[in-house]
């Protein structure tokens, strides 16, 4: 059943590329493929955290903020003439312990992820600002902004990025006993700590992962413009929520594969770029993209209907 | 895994099924197109420099596309704006940067299609643009710095030398704020009864400006008088004055001079704005950029001129 909502998300994706393709002569062609891969991937690899969450029955409001922290961790470390590694490590490594703290305010603190990472969207953006005083870090070394310019062969780095973050987090979800409990403790909690699971340690790391999967989009984020700024993410939590919703993971949790949070940001990146080509105004752009939101996730709960018959 | 690699694949091939049909095409109907990317078009102040440019394009003959982030900070968005015009194959490019140094990487990928490309309102940032090797044919807007400077010696005559003022900032960092302010502060700056008491970020947003404002004046109940570096900002002070039933014991001097600013002024809640003529800059902003496809040498900086809006000359 699962495999054919994929299909359903995936000829979404296919039918949208089909009607842009003859409605513009600039969509299909290979530096727009490319360009809209580009675009894409930050939003792509935030929902990968999204997802993780969401399968567990939770929700992480706080990516967008973390994407800030991670990045002006990141800026100050570079402007403190920090080797790369030594920075990747501080930014991912403030991407986790936020990540981290949300997880234990859920799982030991037993708060609803909603209103927990409601607080720390608010204390981690604010933390942000207050570090940078509000102002952006800017101006990086090329050695550190190839990461986001970069490009091997004709592919660009961010797109590599994002396609290696997505093969390694589904061999976790789908190979590991880790990504087993994320799916159990979002299919049936109480059943899955009954039989021995340790779901507050595997809750906490949950989001753990969200917060450094932001901490990674942070990364391209900051290389891409530049400039890392405290208000930089803003809204990120919906588009990610978006992409994974329209990519078929339930907000029940326990249901959802990557695959199909890819092909959810890739059907939002793919919109965004061929309402810009076809110079919609940018004010009934939003209101497209929300209704491909809502239509997505209508043909989804109607197609599950079908198959439980 | 299987999935995730299926999709891969399939994404993978996409470019091989393209055709390049976009080669074929120059501008639709052999006009020249060019674009005006905006900060944001829920803001009067872009609504009317789209019209000015509108007209203008109208009248020379060319097609403009104009497109705006959702949200004036989201500097992300427009680089994405700017790069999906440039699959376009739009001839030029105007554009009123989000972000005076994040701006600068997607201008690269313009300057590396050959766009030229005419900035608008918000100067770049020089040193990221040189150490980009990026290049505005012209900066076409206001002198804001001029424009904080008149707010400045109004505010001193109309106060007669004697004033604690609290001063709304637009975003941190922005050029555009950071200039007025500059030139505000100049401006106060040989008049030693003149203090500013408070001076905090509004993020030229109306409701930031009622918060910051009230916050303020709980701070420093002896403010009598505000520079807002944006008329939002000043309009959302006026509320909060209300609401601390100040109304008329304290001045407020905005800058953009927009329409609810103007009746307020006209009804002597607030006292002076600055006036930019947003749709002069859009109708110059095009203009400049036919010229640039004609091949014109154009001066590194056009001024749009500025005017003070007091209750003498409000209309």
């Amino acid at each position: 059943m699962n495999r054919a909502r994929q299909f359903g998300t995936l000829i979404g994706l296919v039918g949208l590329c089909f009607v842009l393709w003859i409605l513009t002569p600039y969509f299909l062609t290979v530096s727009n493929l490319l360009n809209v891969a580009e675009q894409t991937s930050i939003n792509a690899i935030v929902a990968v955290g999204m997802t993780f969450v969401i399968l567990s029955g939770g929700i992480d409001l706080s990516v967008g903020s973390i994407v800030a922290l991670a990045g002006v961790v990141l800026g100050l470390a570079l402007h403190d003439d920090r080797s790369l590694g030594v920075a990747l490590t501080l930014t991912l490594g403030a991407g986790a312990a936020c990540g981290i703290v949300n997880g234990i305010l859920v799982s030991l603190g037993g708060l609803p992820p909603f209103i927990v990472t409601l607080g720390t969207m608010s204390i981690v953006r604010g933390a942000a600002l207050l570090v940078t005083e509000g102002r952006p870090i800017s101006g990086f070394a090329s050695s550190f902004r190839v990461l986001a310019t970069g490009r091997a062969g004709f592919i660009p780095a961010p797109v590599i990025a994002t396609a290696t973050v997505y093969l390694i987090a589904s061999l976790v979800l789908t190979r590991t006993t880790f990504g087993r409990y994320v799916y159990a403790i979002g299919g049936n909690e109480e059943a899955t700590r009954l039989s021995g699971v340790a779901v507050r340690f595997h809750k906490t790391m949950i989001y753990g992962v969200s917060g450094v999967m932001s901490a990674i989009a942070a990364v391209i984020l900051t290389a891409r413009l530049n400039s890392a700024q405290p208000i930089a993410g803003m809204m990120y939590e919906l588009d990610a929520i978006a992409a994974t919703v329209i990519g078929g993971t339930s907000l029940m949790g326990g249901e959802g594969t990557l695959a199909g949070t890819l092909v959810g940001a890739l059907i939002m990146g793919v919109l965004r770029n061929g309402l810009n080509l076809l110079g919609v105004s940018s004010f009934l752009q939003q209101i497209v993209i929300g209704g491909v939101i809502v239509v997505a996730v209508l043909l989804d709960t109607v197609l599950k209907r079908k198959h439980r018959g | 895994m299987g999935n995730v690699i299926l999709a891969l694949i399939l994404l993978a091939a996409l470019p091989a099924l393209s055709c390049n049909r976009g080669n074929s095409l120059p501008g639709a109907g052999g006009k020249p197109t060019i674009a005006l990317v905006l900060k944001t078009l829920n803001h009067p102040f872009f609504v009317d420099m789209r019209r000015g440019a509108q007209e203008a394009a109208d009248r020379l003959g060319v097609t403009l596309q104009v497109q705006a982030a959702e949200r004036e900070i989201d500097v992300e968005k427009q680089m994405q704006i700017v790069e999906n015009l440039i699959q376009t194959g739009i001839q030029a490019l105007a554009i009123t940067p989000s972000g005076s140094r994040e701006i600068v990487s997607a201008l690269v990928k313009a300057r590396d299609a050959k766009v030229p490309i005419v900035v608008v309102d918000t100067r770049l940032d020089p040193k990221a643009a040189a150490d980009a090797g990026v290049r505005g044919e012209t900066f076409v807007g206001s002198d804001n710095y001029e424009g904080g400077r008149l707010a400045g010696e109004f505010l001193v005559k109309a106060t007669g030398g004697n004033a604690h003022v609290g001063v709304l900032e637009g975003i941190p960092g922005h050029e555009t704020g950071d200039s007025r302010l500059r030139g505000f502060r100049d401006a106060v700056k040989s008049s030693p009864g003149v203090t500013i008491v408070a001076s905090q970020p509004a993020n030229w947003e109306r409701d930031q400006g009622f918060n910051v404002f009230q916050n303020m004046l709980q701070a420093h109940p002896d403010i009598d008088s505000v520079f807002a570096c944006s008329d939002l900002m000043a309009l959302g002070a006026l509320e909060a004055i209300s609401a601390a039933h100040r109304t008329g014991t304290i001045k407020v001097v905005g800058f953009d001079a927009l329409d609810d600013a103007k009746k307020a002024i006209a009804a002597g809640t607030m006292e002076a704005s600055v006036a930019q003529f947003p749709a002069e800059m859009g109708r110059v902003a095009v203009e400049s950029a036919v010229k640039v496809l004609h091949g014109e040498k154009l001066p590194p900086d056009i001024n749009v001129k500025l005017e003070l809006v007091t209750k003498d000359t409000v209309k």
